[in-house]
């Protein structure tokens, strides 16, 4: 305690108010905006424009599920997305905070620490994609980067083009999009989820035309696979030990025609809620995977 | 002892009954098989997919209905009767709970603890409840009420807890929410297979102990004399009745009320032996819970279940319960409260400590903290930057603890029941279920409007709850019995919201576990205004609370109206929740220890233990709002969470202390 008071003297002393010398150093060397979001589909598309952000929210399990852009070690880790640390990021001071319509509900506080500026990139009826887009745009604009902003939005699109190409050979059977729960139930990505959006851009049909609730649909039993056997499934990680099992062993998944014919794809974890980065990361995991690469075999 | 419909008129129609119930499942599954969904694709696959689904999915689906059934029907009908208690059963004994919520840990830690078995986690788990709960029910005698009450309030907070857990852990949360609210979609016969062992066993098991089950209805004194080793019978069948109750929750989740609504059925139908119940109870469990199922696959769309089969269950065990109650012949009986083991000479001095304690701590919570360079004191220019930051939420903190624990102090005194804690009258699950309906039409509610949300399901709650027991005179036992129904409906509604897993799921499993984080500067006044208005008046009525717990014959001798009193009281306790809820979540035990730590420092007269009593419950709150923002730093434990882990095993402890103490 007395080591982090004489540091904190210290702080006081260069009147920069912060506990860290390190921070305020850091501070020195970057004129930049100190911005930090609690948001993960904001957090990669700041890391993919080049900002290193001074806080992002739960990151250790966003090396677990975003996996890409990595974050580096210098980011703060604010704590669970739905209880941020609010005094640890005060202690931050960032100029500036980004946010969703997923934490507009702690603007009044985040207002305390720093201006707030949110984005809305999911929701009913939206277009993921599209607001993505957008995002990574405006959000270059407000952080002097906008070359890198601009290049990135036509990198994406150019990739997701490249990959339309390589996939127009495909036969055209539609794609299910999925997420295992457990052993008997499963959520199915809508046209208006990001996963949604990026099959229509590389030009694959989605198997789910029905109802959805913020991208995704309710948790639906898995018999109701049965009623899409033409399907391509593609399940994305991160799956529950059930689900593993479930696969190896279970009669019902084995009868699936999509099953039997090796149309089942089993994808690493990509964040569900992401933006272009995770846009992107579906579409090269999909491209990839063996029932599109045109390898013979598929996982079960 | 306590027998529905012993006093009963005649109502001997529900053979009757049972067969509609019958006929309407056999009917409702006919449907569901004659109107599937049909299989779009070739003839031939779509044929062959076609039986896969109804001989893999639909017809095992009724079969684990109906064998699910049969085994909460059972292990409600063999708890009823070997704890002469007609209303336990697998829920309000917190056993399907507590065993969620070792399925939650085990799916959580699984890179820790392995690839352990569901049904033995649940079974663990299982058992760690109904221990708890005959621990805390023991210095009563299993008494229904305590025994229901605790088993309730264990309920709420194993459901908290596991919310807090799931909540910690955001990717494998879909899964955790299928099983907690009880999902019947099945791809294969093991689910059936599994089950039908069980229950077959079970049923054995029953024949086996059908001797000692009925000996075990007379008192313990007959027994014994009869030269039963009573106390080795119980501790088996109640083991059997938690392998059942344990394997169904294994296997498809939490199932709300079958195992007390099938028992209950049977012996309105005139069942009396312990050999006819025994056979009767499973096959209606069974019968409720395949109608139950076939209403859902009715309002099911697209493969996809409207609320999940153990909630809708769970949505009949409410109102099953407050009909039941007038017809259970409960004992009114003055206070147990009995002589405190001491009695402070000059409460001054005590109340002195206990505000230098909440001082002390509200300081510390306050000036100490953690940041990314460790340990500090933050003093000067930091401390006006964080103090926007803690102010409010040990403002917060304190507000909600003081209300919770003197709300808790008018339950105890009102009641005379130790056990009736904030949590009890429903209150809080009806704040709650404000809360989600609001969430039903926006995922971004102003803070205003949560808080309006949450004090008019708190006050609809009330005013259920006063109705009710308006009908009883407001007697103690009846209040308390409808407030836990209530919370257990609420219970069911909150599960069903949660059930898919969406944004605003994620908004309702926060509130449910607690925390004052966000907490602004104008809502930690408004908190701390609420506990000085809301305590300050009630001091005056410290003779009520001297005479309440003596028993209605007692206050009324003494001149006071009992129901007008009861009423007033009542409504006081549940405002006073209202708004601590809306802060702390509803799970906090603080509300349930302050008051006993109050009596056991020897705060005795009614104002003076409820003083004490606030003051012990903010400093508590406080301590645990203040851990949880440090142990992890910077991740937080919500204080609600942090203050039942500490909490709970402590209260169980106090409990079990000297015949003097505790109750």
């Amino acid at each position: 305690m007395t080591l982090s008071r004489r540091r904190l003297m210290a702080g006081l002393a260069a009147s920069a108010l912060l506990p860290a010398a390190s921070i305020s150093n850091a501070r020195a060397a970057t004129p930049e905006l100190r911005v930090a979001t609690l948001d993960w589909a904001l957090l990669e598309t700041l890391l993919a424009l080049g900002v290193t952000p001074v806080a992002g929210a739960e990151l250790v399990l966003y090396r677990q599920v975003v996996v890409e852009p990595e974050v580096p070690a210098s980011v703060a880790d604010l704590g669970l997305r739905g209880t941020p640390n609010y005094e640890a990021l005060r202690l931050l001071e960032p100029d500036l905070i980004f946010g969703s319509n997923y934490t507009s509900w702690s603007d009044p506080i985040l207002r305390k620490i720093a201006p707030v500026e949110n984005f809305s990139i999911y929701g009913r009826g939206a277009k993921p994609y599209a607001n993505s887009e957008q995002a990574a745009l405006t959000l270059g604009a407000r952080l002097g980067r906008s070359a890198a902003a601009q290049a990135l939005v036509a990198d994406a699109r150019a990739r997701l083009e490249a990959f339309k190409a390589r996939l127009a050979g495909h036969d055209g059977r539609p794609v299910l999009v999925i997420n295992l729960g457990d052993a008997r139930h499963f959520r199915v990505f809508g046209p208006d989820s990001m996963f949604g959006e990026v099959l229509e851009r590389i030009g694959l049909a989605n198997a789910w035309t029905g109802t959805t609730r913020y991208a995704a649909a309710a948790p639906l039993g898995l018999e109701t696979l049965a009623q899409m056997p033409d399907a391509i499934i593609v399940v994305i990680g991160p799956m529950p030990p059930a689900t593993r099992r479930m696969m190896a062993e279970s009669a019902f998944w084995h009868a699936l025609p999509n099953v039997r014919a090796g149309r089942v794809a089993v994808l690493a974890p990509i964040d569900p809620f992401g933006a272009l980065p995770a846009g992107l990361r579906f579409a090269r995991l999909l491209a990839e995977a063996a029932p599109f690469a045109g390898r013979a075999t598929a996982r079960g | 002892m306590a027998d529905i419909a012993s006093r009963q008129r005649h109502l001997r129609t529900p053979p009757l009954l049972w067969a509609v119930i019958g006929t309407l499942a056999a009917l409702l599954f006919a449907a569901a098989i004659a109107f599937r969904q049909p299989i779009p694709g070739d003839a031939a696959t779509a044929r062959m997919l076609d039986q896969v689904v109804l001989w893999q999915s639909l017809i095992p689906r009724a079969a684990v209905a109906l064998l699910a059934g049969g085994a909460l029907g059972l292990s409600g009908a063999l708890l009823q009767r070997v704890l002469r208690n007609p209303i336990a059963d697998p829920s309000t004994l917190g056993i399907a709970s507590g065993a969620q919520l070792a399925l939650t840990i085990s799916v959580i830690y699984a890179s820790v603890l392995g690839d352990l078995p569901r049904e033995l986690v649940a079974l663990v788990g299982g058992l760690a409840a109904v221990f708890i709960v005959l621990a805390l029910g023991w210095k009563r005698g299993l008494e229904p009420v305590t025994v229901a009450l605790s088993g309730m309030t264990l309920s709420l907070v194993a459901a908290a807890l596991s919310s807090a857990l799931v909540l910690s852990h955001g990717e494998y949360v879909m899964s955790l929410f299928v099983w907690g609210a009880g999902s019947l979609h099945q791809q294969s016969w093991d689910g059936a297979i599994t089950l039908s062992w069980r229950l077959v066993l079970g049923i054995a098991a029953s024949a086996i102990l059908l001797r000692p089950l009925t000996v075990l209805a007379l008192d313990d004194a007959s027994a014994k004399s009869l030269g039963m080793a009573v106390n080795g019978a119980r501790v088996l069948v109640i083991g059997v009745a938690v392998w059942l109750a344990a394997s169904v929750t294994a296997e498809v989740g939490v199932i709300g009320f079958i195992g007390l609504a099938a028992p209950a059925f049977a012996r309105l139908g005139g069942v009396r032996s312990p050999r006819e119940m025994l056979i009767v109870a499973p096959c209606l469990g069974a019968l409720l819970l395949w109608f139950t199922d076939g209403l859902v696959q009715l309002t099911a769309m697209g493969g996809s279940d409207l609320i999940p089969t153990g909630a809708a269950a769970g949505l009949l065990g409410g109102p099953l319960l407050i009909w039941l109650l007038p017809r259970l012949s409960v004992a009114e009986r003055p206070g147990a409260q009995g002589p405190v083991a001491r009695r402070l000479a000059r409460p001054g001095r005590g109340f002195l400590l206990l505000t230098l304690l909440l001082a002390t701590a509200g300081l510390m919570a306050l000036f100490i903290g953690r940041s990314f360079d460790g340990w500090t004191l933050v003093t000067g220019q930091m401390f006006e930057d964080i103090f926007p930051f803690r102010g409010p939420r040990v403002a917060a903190a304190i507000a909600a603890g003081a209300l919770l624990g003197a709300s808790g102090t008018l339950m105890q005194r009102m009641t005379g029941n130790p056990l009736a804690g904030p949590e009890v009258l429903g209150v809080s699950a009806g704040a709650g279920v404000g809360f989600a309906v609001v969430l039903l039409f926006t995922l971004t509610p102003s803070l205003a409007l949560m808080m309006t949300a949450c004090a008019i399901g708190s006050l609809v709650a009330l005013v259920i709850i006063l109705t009710f027991s308006a009908a009883s005179g407001f007697g103690p036992e009846r209040m308390l019995l409808g407030g836990v129904a209530l919370g257990a409906t609420g219970l069911a509604i909150l599960a069903a919201v949660l059930a898919p897993g969406d944004g605003r799921a994620i908004r309702l499993l926060g509130w449910m576990s607690g925390s004052t984080d966000r907490v602004t500067g104008f809502e930690g006044l408004i908190a701390l205004g609420a506990a000085v208005i809301l305590i300050g008046p009630v001091l005056l009525l410290g003779r009520w609370l001297d005479i309440l717990p003596l028993g209605a014959p007692m206050v009324r001798g003494l001149g006071l109206p009992v129901s007008r009193t009861r009423m007033i009281v009542a409504t006081v306790a549940a405002l006073m929740t209202a708004v601590a809820t809306y802060f702390v979540g509803p799970l906090s035990l603080v509300g349930l220890i302050g008051p006993h730590l109050a009596r056991l420092a020897g705060f005795s007269r009614g104002s003076y233990q409820m003083i004490a009593a606030a003051c012990i419950s903010a400093t508590l709150m406080v301590l645990a709002d203040w851990l949880g923002r440090m142990v992890a730093f910077p991740y937080q434990i919500p204080v609600g969470l942090f203050a039942a882990l500490v909490g709970g095993p402590y209260l169980v402890w106090l409990l079990r202390r000297g015949p003097a103490k505790g109750a």
